[in-house]
């Protein structure tokens, strides 16, 4: 690197770089020892996304003048939220001169979007103690704690005091946070209920919430079913390429039969030998794999013996590289000695377990090992 | 050239540097006998004409001569007195060191030089390889990129070593694109260490890739696939290319036949391995060496004939290896029988008292028969020995960088996970083992 | 059991915070930097319990895996779908308990309940902490394969230890499964401890189940209570959710108060009745009506049901509406209606499964219509409905019955060359009908189809002989007895032996069963001492072998000095230790050091 006269950057070139995004550069400027100014901040906090990068960034909030300003801590506490540390979060929250209701929506959106819904509400019962009012914004930050607290119940309490208790009237976005206090707990079938009581025609956007947690919830049926509403309210939603799906083996649910299928009578009596279940439960015990402790050089007691077998090195290793690397991929495994008979046995039904290809390379030859079985045909 | 030599002298023509240069190159390149005689002769020369300080081409060709010769020391003094060095004597002194085992002189030698070119990384490079250290070698490797010299084809033939040794597969890869845009992409040899590369990370596909896309091969190019293909379990496949290589006529050596051999153990092609056998010995009179040997024990290991292994192990001319030993031993433990084994081994034990291997075979097979007293008397007799076993450890490679582990290591970043994936695979194993689905059963017979 | 909604709620949150030692946050971050999400503690038992994951968790590659899953859901590639969630904890992506509710759904509506259970305890053992769906799923399960027990057992757990509380869902299917199982004693339990969700309480499909099951036991005092105490629970007012008049008629009907119970109708689908209709309480009501001898109300609530039905807005006939009417038609002996009214769904876009098709054709065998009831059978391959063991079992008693023994035959082998598995009755009756036509001959042949398949037990052994030895196929018995003997699954114990004898004496031949057996045991035990040999000789021929090749110790001594030669020649052992080594590394040694080596020295010349 050649060595030209640094030019003195400006405050100017700081506040480009922040306008730009470019967090990094930005803050090698501040390292250096320029400093920032409400608009930076301003501007830098709404971007962080590292935690290392906001803390660095707060610490230069610490030294500026700025420091006790109201907004700029507010945005300190979403940018800690953002960045999932809502114990510096707090750590701002609790130490700031003064703060607004801005102050513990943010706290509270913060704990409820980083699955401390709990903390979230315990906040918002302290804030009722300090006698605070809340708002319509108070709730919306209520019900998306109370989501996130899997606090059904306490969601329909809170709904209700909003009117009751303080005179608020429930807007749209309550009912829709409502929705998804109810689909973030798994209560799918109850959005449905609380839909049809809802005191206004529900919208397409609402029924599109409702197929978006079935979906989540893996509930095929109720998806095509509220994709087909949709549709039938709009038909710019049709997807394209949609695979049907397929019939349902029973329809208990809606048949007016239950308790007429007489189908055991017919089914099932004794295990057929041929039973494919039952052929492949064999298979696996001939080829079962029981820890074989005669292969432990060490002198060591049984139990401590199989738990050495777990922790071989080509095991350990393994292990490692399938928690690494994507499902179903090959994992490629060198060792230096020759690889033990019990690992290999392990090993080979591993292959199966997983549903890869193990390829163990020891000092004699190469393991293929797939499916339950080694290329090396059991002899290494 | 000594003679040559002696001739010019004698004949009174004044020999000039150029001579000096050939005549060094000749000592070093026969540093068993003559070259040690006869160098330091022609240095004595030299050095009346004060060639040896003044002309650096003269002195690196010394420096080169004393470190193949195994007299690094005496390298050293000359590169000192040198009063201009250049960049090759530089190297040279660095290959001197690494050829003599002085790595962390080398390394430092390395780390002193004003000016590294790609020849001195590539030493540096081969040097760790041809020494075992593949992960030094693979450091240096990405140091040099970073130093943005670039490596050359000698260079990439030694990374790609470096990356067959430790499984470096993600490297290799890279290696292998890398190359595709050099002029020297149709290396035959950059190719061979490909083939070789990638066999010896099991991609055996990829490896025959390569071999296909070749332009022209070379009995190398043949026997890396045909090796690699056999140690991969694809027996047939090797076979299949053996007899091809044939056709197109090249005349198989010992390492074909190896590959030809292993993969007739493999697939237990007892009578095929027979034939090749013969024909290597009678035929082409090739005398077969040990590996050989080891294979045909495996052979009829393998298939469970013992006799035959045995009678192989009595023929060969020389002293059986404990690869061949380890042969018997498996097929002794099909047999189940210890007390041969216990025979082979005292034998083996007797031959090679310090080798770990032998006593751990041995233990195993003891235990595997169920004879707890032996198996613990050979512990024992390890202990009393002092004898250690070698660590066993495993390695992978996971994006960019290779994990080893030994057993029970807990020092991984991600131990806790990685104990916490063992456990439930234990879980799986046993349920596969024991009865798994008894609860199940009951519904699906019920329903 | 908690005394309050309020304690019950804290409880639970109290539960959770202890669970929430450390926040799942380190994890989360995790998920970005790597995509891996592993459990917190995976040495944990799988009877602690964990908190699920928040369905933010389902985002990045774990959203895509979702997505992939559900498209195999939607291929019908269960098995497929099961294996890669499995696989999937074996990796860097590991599945959401959204991903693995998802293919448990699919399998309960397959009918896939063994694997179902199968997945969830793996899931369970990976740590993957279930949500309220699952458990939902797995109650669904277990009461659908009639193990009411092992559902309650579970639902015992989740309330005192689970850090997941119970949906109005999982009341839904307890109370409901309870009743199915004819356990109505203690869904009425269940209802008064349920843990009550002041929002959606009370719950009218609740009381409609129960109701239900009042009815199935004629408890109609039963029936008027639950009415009642939904009324008061609703302070008093009509019960505006139609679901539960159905069985509050079938209570009157029961009692013979015919006049309440068409009150009760009026109340329901009256003219401007506030009562709101689903297709379950349409059905209800048309089932009370059918089913009480007031078919022409039924008729025409079914056709005002059809008018309504508008899909997807409004759904007021489904699969149920349809067997309802099949099976009143039926009842009214009009059976030619009957079919008609239930290939008329497809119109209505419902379609049957095979439990309407079997229970049609039940009817109308039952009633001697067996031509009829084909050609129903005849639309199953149409509907996309694949017939079961029940399809083929009532078909093939219904010919029985009508003396088309050969049909009925054809049938039973219909089922079994399609991969069905009929029941030991089943096949009983077969061979009986058979051997009762004189078909011995076909009657062995099923023997003997289904003998390699089917546990059998004596009395089905004991009749194909009978049958044989009737007819004087004594040798067949005995052939049979031998591939009995060779068929290890099979135990001929003494009282089998007995029979045998017994019919072998009828001819004087009651010695040569015993023959047979000693021959058997004598073949078989010269097998086995033939294998014996085997390896004692291959061992022998080792051990000589060996013997020549290392002499004996004492041997040793006397050649010392050659010993001490071959000492002195190993004493170069790393070079022969490095060309075993060799062995192992030939491709390196061959190519890439040899090359290595003299490029090098090019380069540098």
């Amino acid at each position: 690197e050649a060595e030209p006269v640094i030019p003195v950057a400006s405050l100017a070139d700081l506040l480009r770089l922040c306008q730009e995004g470019k967090v990094k550069e930005a803050i090698e400027l501040m390292d250096k020892g320029l400093r920032a100014d409400y608009a930076c901040f301003d501007s830098l906090f709404g971007l962080c996304s590292k935690l290392e990068d906001a803390k660095k960034v707060h610490d230069y909030l610490l030294q500026s003048t700025c420091r006790g300003d109201l907004r700029l801590n507010n945005k300190v506490i979403e940018m800690y939220g953002r960045c999932e540390s809502m114990t510096d979060a707090r750590r701002v929250f609790d130490h700031m001169p003064e703060r607004n209701m801005d102050t513990w929506h943010l706290m509270i959106h913060g704990y409820a979007n980083n699955s401390l819904g709990d903390e979230g509400l315990q906040l918002f019962e302290q804030m009722r103690k300090l006698d605070l009012k809340p708002t319509e914004e108070t709730f919306l930050a209520v019900l998306s704690a109370c989501g996130s607290a899997d606090a059904v119940d306490e969601a329909f309490i809170h709904f209700k005091s909003m009117k009751n208790d303080f005179g608020i009237d429930q807007q749209m976005e309550h009912y829709v946070g409502m929705i998804d206090v109810l689909g973030k707990c798994g209560f799918l079938n109850e959005i449905e209920q609380y839909i049809e009581k809802l005191p206004f025609d529900p919208s397409v956007e609402i029924w599109e919430k409702y197929m978006n947690y079935a979906r989540i919830h893996g509930d095929v049926d109720l998806e095509d079913r509220l994709e087909e509403l949709i549709v039938s309210m709009d038909p710019s939603k049709a997807a394209a390429k949609k695979i049907p799906t397929p019939p349902p083996v029973k329809r208990t649910a809606v048949s007016m039969l239950e308790g007429k299928s007489r189908i055991a009578e017919y089914r099932y009596p004794a295990l057929y030998k041929d039973d494919p279940k039952l052929k492949e439960l064999m298979e696996l015990k001939n080829s079962g794999y029981v820890p074989d402790t005669r292969y432990v050089l060490h002198d060591i007691d049984q139990e401590a013996k199989e738990q050495a077998l777990l922790y071989h090195s080509e095991r350990l290793a393994i292990a490692y590289g399938l928690i690494s690397t994507p499902a179903r991929t090959t994992l490629r495994i060198i060792k230096n000695l020759r690889i033990c008979g019990d690992c290999h046995n392990a090993i080979k039904i591993m292959s199966r377990i997983v549903g890869r290809e193990l390829i163990v390379r020891d000092n004699k030859r190469f393991h293929h090992f797939r499916d339950g079985k080694c290329s090396c045909g059991d002899y290494w | 050239a000594a003679t040559l030599f002696t001739q010019m002298r004698l004949s009174a023509v004044e020999p000039n540097h150029v001579t000096f240069i050939t005549l060094l190159s000749a000592c070093a390149d026969f540093p068993k006998a003559e070259g040690r005689s006869f160098g330091p002769m022609v240095h004595a020369y030299v050095r009346k004409l004060g060639l040896d300080r003044h002309h650096v081409m003269v002195g690196t060709a010394l420096v080169k001569m004393y470190g193949k010769c195994g007299e690094v020391e005496r390298a050293r003094v000359c590169f000192d007195e040198l009063e201009v060095r250049n960049s090759v004597s530089w190297n040279t002194l660095i290959d001197g060191y690494m050829r003599n085992d002085e790595m962390d002189v080398a390394v430092q030698l390395f780390d002193e030089m004003p000016q590294r070119d790609a020849v001195s990384w590539t030493l540096l490079i081969d040097g760790f390889v041809k020494k075992g250290y593949f992960e030094q070698a693979l450091e240096s490797f990405r140091e040099m990129q970073v130093s943005k010299a670039e490596p050359d084809y000698v260079t990439i033939i030694s990374v790609l070593a470096a990356c067959a040794n430790s499984g470096a597969l993600g490297l290799g890869l890279w290696i292998h694109r890398y190359v595709l845009k050099q002029e020297f992409r149709d290396n035959i040899r950059i190719s061979n260490s490909l083939i070789d590369m990638y066999a010896r990370c099991g991609c055996v596909e990829l490896a025959r890739q390569v071999f296909d896309k070749m332009l022209n091969r070379t009995l190398v190019s043949w026997n890396s696939l045909l090796v690699g293909l056999a140690a991969n379990g694809f027996a047939e496949e090797a076979l299949r290319y053996f007899e091809l290589m044939q056709e197109q006529g090249f005349v198989p050596d010992g390492v074909s036949f190896t590959g030809a051999l292993t993969a007739c153990s493999h697939a237990g092609f007892v009578e095929e391995g027979q034939k090749y056998f013969n024909l290597m010995t009678k035929k082409l009179k090739i005398s077969p060496r040990i590996e050989h040997y080891g294979c045909m024990v495996d052979l009829h290991s393998r298939a469970g004939n013992l006799e035959a292994a045995i009678k192989v192990i009595e023929t060969m001319p020389m002293k059986p290896n404990e690869v061949i030993l380890g042969s018997l031993l498996t097929a002794c433990r099909t047999h189940e029988d210890t007390a041969v084994a216990e025979k082979v081994m005292s034998r083996v034990v007797d031959l090679q008292p310090d080798v770990d291997s032998n006593y751990v075979i041995l233990a195993n097979l003891y235990a595997g028969a169920g004879k707890w007293e032996g198996a613990s008397k050979v512990r024992r007799k390890m202990k009393a020995l002092g004898i250690r076993k070698t660590p066993g450890f495993s390695s992978i490679e996971v994006g960019p960088s290779i994990h080893e582990f030994v057993a029970g290591d807990k020092s991984h970043d991600d131990a806790e996970h990685i104990y916490g994936i063992l456990q439930l695979l234990s879980h799986d194993l046993k349920l596969l083992g024991y009865d798994p689905q008894a609860n199940e059963q009951d519904v699906y017979q019920e329903q | 059991s908690f005394s309050s909604p309020e304690e019950a709620e804290a409880e639970r949150r109290r539960r959770k915070r202890r669970l929430r030692i450390e926040p799942p946050l380190s994890s989360a971050h995790r998920a970005q930097q790597q995509q891996s999400q592993q459990p917190k503690k995976p040495s944990q038992g799988a009877n602690e319990f964990k908190l699920p994951e928040p369905v933010s968790a389902l985002s990045g590659n774990r959203l895509n895996l979702h997505n992939r899953i559900l498209t195999l859901i939607r291929e019908n590639d269960l098995a497929e779908a099961a294996l890669y969630t499995r696989h999937s904890v074996y990796s860097n992506c590991r599945p959401t308990i959204y991903t693995v509710n998802a293919v448990l759904n699919a399998q309960l509506r397959q009918g896939k309940f063994a694997d179902l259970l199968s997945l969830h305890r793996f899931i369970i053992q990976a740590n993957i902490a279930p949500n309220v769906i699952t458990h939902n799923l797995v109650f669904q399960t277990y009461l659908t394969c009639r193990k009411p027990d092992t559902a309650m057992e579970i639902y015992k757990q989740l309330i005192n230890d689970a850090p997941v509380a119970p949906s109005p869902t999982t009341y839904r299917i307890l109370i409901e499964g309870l009743v199915n199982n004819g356990m109505v004693e203690k869904a009425l339990e269940l209802k008064e401890e349920m843990v009550v969700n002041e929002a959606f309480s009370p719950d009218p499909l609740i009381y409609h189940y129960l109701m239900v099951g009042c009815v199935k036991n004629n408890d109609a005092d039963g029936v008027f209570k639950l009415y009642e105490e939904l009324k008061q629970k609703l302070d008093g007012g009509v019960v505006t959710d139609g679901v539960v008049y159905g069985a509050l008629m079938k209570g009157y009907f029961m009692r013979g108060m015919e006049k309440e119970a068409m009150d009760c109708y009026e109340e329901a689908v009256g003219e401007n009745s506030k009562v709101k209709m689903s297709a379950i309480a349409y059905n209800s009501v048309l089932d009370a009506l059918c089913k009480n001898g007031k078919f022409d109300e039924a008729l025409n609530l079914f056709e005002r049901m059809l008018l309504e039905h508008k899909p997807p807005t409004r759904l007021a006939v489904n699969l149920g509406s349809f067997n309802v009417m099949a099976d009143g038609y039926c009842l009214q002996g009009r059976f030619k209606d009957a079919i008609e009214v239930f290939r008329k769904m497809g119109d209505y876009r419902c379609s049957p499964d095979n439990a309407s098709f079997n229970n049609l054709m039940d009817q109308l065998c039952k009633n001697g219509l067996l031509a009829d009831a084909e050609e129903v059978y005849g639309d199953m391959d149409g509907k996309g409905v694949k017939p079961d063991e029940y399809t083929f079992g009532l078909l093939m008693d219904a010919c029985f019955h009508e003396g088309r023994i050969d049909d009925g035959a054809a049938y039973f082998r219909k089922m079994v060359d399609s991969g069905l598995r009929p029941d030991l009755p089943v096949y009983d009756r077969l061979v009986d009908q058979l051997v009762k036509a004189g078909k011995i001959d076909e009657a062995k042949s099923f023997y003997e189809l289904m003998v390699k398949k089917l546990r059998m037990n004596n009395e089905s052994y004991k009749f194909i002989m009978k049958a044989l030895s009737d007819h004087g196929r004594l040798n067949e018995v005995l052939q049979l007895v031998d591939a009995m003997l060779d068929d290890e699954s099979i135990d001929v114990n003494e009282e089998l032996q007995e029979i045998v004898k017994g019919e072998l004496n009828k001819e004087g031949r009651g010695d040569e069963l015993d023959k047979l057996m000693e021959e058997k045991a004598r073949l078989k035990a010269e097998a086995k001492a033939r294998e014996i040999e085997e390896a004692e000789a291959t061992k022998r021929r080792a051990k000589i072998s060996i013997a020549n090749l290392f002499p004996p110790k004492n041997k040793e001594v006397e050649t010392g000095s050659a010993e001490e030669n071959d000492a002195n020649a190993n004493e170069a052992a790393p070079a022969a230790a490095e060309s075993a080594a060799g062995e192992d590394q030939p491709i390196e040694k061959a190519t890439v050091s040899g090359d290595s080596e003299d490029s090098k020295d090019e380069v540098r010349a």
